[in-house]
């Protein structure tokens, strides 16, 4: 009995210690994808990586999502100390700047100049976000910029017309004063980071120095002594502060409902939102989509784009980035793409994917989108900053603007707070990545 | 089967006592090692060594990996105690865990009392009122955040007004509270049902005919008779709330501003948002500080004030 019990014990420990190697002796090379998208996304991205594998014989794809963004990146950072992790990652856009300096990844470049893969076919404006002093880092793959989201319904109702949809924050207060009824709101945004950073792009203005981030590593925020973010936090205080207009705090799901019921006439959502907003809606409206607003009318800049990129880890194992490479070119494909855009309300990447009949077919039935995509190609776009930082900055910046709108603090002390507390990080950051 | 295959051997019953013997000087002092090595290895991995590791990462700086860079003392000490966010989170967890105890135990406490009235479909309500218990925190999250919804929810229906329940400052601590209180409900309720239905009867029975109406039973013999129970029910609410993040985490992310960010909250934005783990770390170790203080605090309490049969 007690030999046994000691056999037992023993075998335990053992198979604790040996429990992680394990080998794979087939002649295909097996890529291990990390990704983010839940739902439909998640749904779709199988759906591709199932395509993949069943198109060629010698790299076999397994997809596992991994959370969200934030929580994919935790799981990264854990993995790095066992090398366990992935030999491809989908890292949200504000990630761009920790992913290049963590160097867990191999730069995109690298894979492309070896390739000789032609990169032209890919969206300029795209493309952009993601290159540093001209090289590429990741390949973009789900993108979304913010648009206007309003109802043609109430517009009429409110004697407005329904092609024209405010394009600045004094129209918007305008326009929602008029919409505003018993029981239905004119407007009502998200407190959302991204949202100000585009704000700030469309005043034409700076975030931080070292030119936004893309020249060197950033070491100050500019948007206090720009004056940028006083002129969005000083607007947004006035919309909230109308009656015609309801803010939501940092709920974008909530705004959402509210937006897709009837009961706000007019809100600020990401393009990727639109399949779900139209299917919220179940047509009890007609929806109308317009450009991003500016905060004054003088503004001329552009927006900049969000959503997620697809870096391939150094592994040290050069078969395995190949066969990630290969991997990647097939979902940054016309099909892929068209297929993509379809299932989800991102944009297609290639700008051959709207050539595809099927693409055609689903740009006619969903003319809101079209929207997006000139919005997107607009000429005076910008590539939003590069920090290290910038999901504790959005999270700061979220938290300040919301108590200017809860009156627990002035327009001008959350500027100072806000850049206090991104400075701060920057400082502590740029020290312990030195 | 040892022994068995020893007689086949034809060892003597005398030799096999010293064969045993002999097993039990080598083994002797060994044995009880062996059998606390599975206990021991788990509480090593998961305990022992994350808080040693926590006390490393609270005296170094780290890098974006998450590894220890240098070592810099008490600075992240230093700097924890001169931030004035932190001690409002301090204030935030200590408010919370009093909205999320008193009430809970208090109702939870009412629930099983009215539950412990015989009369017929008790069952039911008993059903009812210890349901909570059965739901997680996220998906109770889904549930409120819908009820609580400014334009769309019931409860801004039911009481025909506009209250931002999770936007306005004012009020979203006081409904993060009722959602965790409400979960913890199902528990309490089972914990004081149990103690509330081993009160014998005979004590009420003769207090009745002394006279007693039901606040004096209640004071003098229920009470002082469910108090193991209300003991723990207690314990579990504190540790409980000071423990609470799901919920804060889907609801309010900590805000308005940072009206709902507690400590716990707090550290997880460090550590897996903002990616510094050393100031994540040095609030984990004040958390568990405050923890141990009121542990012992209860503990005293204990001695003094409950009742065991």
């Amino acid at each position: 009995m007690k030999k046994n019990l000691l056999t037992a014990v023993g075998i335990l420990g053992t198979s604790l210690l040996v429990g992680c190697s394990g080998g794979n002796q087939a002649s295909e090379t097996e890529i291990t994808f990390w990704h983010s998208m839940g739902g439909k996304g998640g749904e779709a991205i199988n759906q591709l990586v199932e395509e993949f594998n069943d198109s060629q014989d010698d790299i076999r794809v397994v997809s596992e999502f991994q959370g969200e963004y934030d929580d994919a990146i935790n799981k990264l950072k854990s993995s790095a100390l066992s090398h366990s992790g992935p030999d491809i990652m989908q890292v949200y856009e504000i990630g761009t700047k920790w992913m290049m300096d963590s160097g867990y990844a191999i730069p995109m470049q690298e894979l492309i100049d070896e390739d000789g893969y032609d990169i032209s076919h890919l969206e300029e404006n795209i493309v952009d976000y993601y290159t540093v002093n001209g090289d590429l880092y990741s390949m973009p793959f789900n993108t979304s910029t913010p648009i206007l989201y309003y109802n043609k319904t109430a517009f009429e109702e409110a004697g407005l017309d329904p092609e024209e949809a405010p394009n600045d924050f004094n129209q918007i207060l305008e326009y929602s004063n008029k919409l505003a009824t018993n029981g239905r709101y004119g407007f009502s945004m998200q407190i959302y980071g991204w949202f100000f950073e585009q704000f700030l792009l469309k005043q034409g203005l700076d975030y931080a120095n070292e030119g936004n981030g893309r020249t060197g590593h950033a070491t100050e925020v500019l948007f206090d002594e720009n004056g940028g973010a006083l002129n969005i936090i000083d607007g947004w205080k006035n919309l909230v502060d109308s009656e015609g207009i309801i803010s939501f705090g940092r709920d974008g799901d909530a705004v959402k409902d509210a937006f897709a019921s009837g009961k706000v006439a007019m809100t600020i959502a990401s393009t990727a939102s639109l399949a779900e907003i139209k299917s919220k809606i179940d047509g009890s409206f007609e929806l109308g989509t317009a450009y991003f607003p500016t905060v004054t009318s003088q503004d001329n800049g552009g927006v900049s784009i969000g959503g997620a990129s697809l870096w391939v880890m150094d592994n040290g194992d050069d078969e395995k980035a190949k066969a990630a490479f290969e991997f990647i070119k097939f979902m940054v494909s016309p099909e892929s793409q068209a297929k993509w855009a379809q299932a989800t309300g991102y944009f297609s990447v290639t700008k051959d994917a709207y050539e595809i009949p099927s693409m055609v077919e689903h740009l006619n039935n969903n003319p809101e989108f079209q929207t997006a995509i000139d919005q997107l190609r607009e000429a005076n776009n910008q590539s939003g900053a590069l920090l290290g930082v910038l999901t504790e900055a959005r999270a700061t910046i979220e938290e300040n603007i919301e108590k200017v709108l809860n009156n627990e603090l002035t327009s001008e002390k959350a500027v100072e707070t806000i850049a206090k507390t991104i400075n701060t990080a920057l400082d502590k950051y740029n020290k312990a990545n030195r | 089967m040892e022994q068995r295959a020893m007689y086949s051997s034809g060892i003597m019953p005398m030799e096999k006592d010293k064969v045993k013997k002999r097993r039990r000087l080598r083994l002797g002092k060994l044995e009880p090692i062996f059998y606390l090595i599975p206990a021991f290895s788990v509480f090593i991995v998961f305990v022992f060594y994350p808080f040693i590791k926590t006390i490393l990462l609270s005296l170094s700086q780290t890098n974006l990996r998450g590894e220890i860079q240098e070592f810099v003392g008490l600075d992240n000490f230093i700097e924890l105690f001169q931030s004035p966010e932190f001690y409002h989170s301090i204030i935030v967890t200590f408010q919370f865990v009093l909205f999320v105890s008193i009430p809970s135990v208090g109702i939870s406490l009412m629930l099983a009392l009215l539950a412990n009235n015989k009369l017929k479909g008790n069952r039911v309500y008993e059903l009812m009122f210890s349901l909570p218990m059965a739901i997680a925190s996220a998906p109770a999250a889904a549930i409120w955040a819908m009820i609580f919804h400014p334009t769309n929810g019931v409860l801004n229906l039911i009481l025909g007004k506009e209250i931002g329940w999770l936007t306005d400052p004012n009020y979203a601590l006081f409904s993060i509270s009722i959602v965790t209180g409400w979960l913890n409900l199902g528990i309490n309720f089972i914990f004081l049902t149990t103690g509330l239905r081993n009160i014998p009867s005979e004590l009420l029975e003769s207090s009745a005919i002394d006279g007693a109406n039901f606040w004096h039973k209640l004071k003098h013999i229920i009470i002082p008779m469910i108090s193991p129970q209300m003991f723990l029910v207690i314990f579990m609410n504190l540790v409980n709330s000071f423990q609470a993040f799901g919920q804060i985490k889907l609801l309010t992310q900590g805000g308005p501003g940072d009206s709902t960010n507690v400590l716990v909250h707090s550290i997880y934005r460090e550590a897996f948002f903002n990616g510094r783990f050393e100031t994540a770390c040095t609030q984990a170790l004040v958390l568990f500080v405050i923890m141990l203080i009121v542990t012992l605090l209860q503990f005293k309490f204990e001695k003094k004030g409950v009742h065991y049969q």
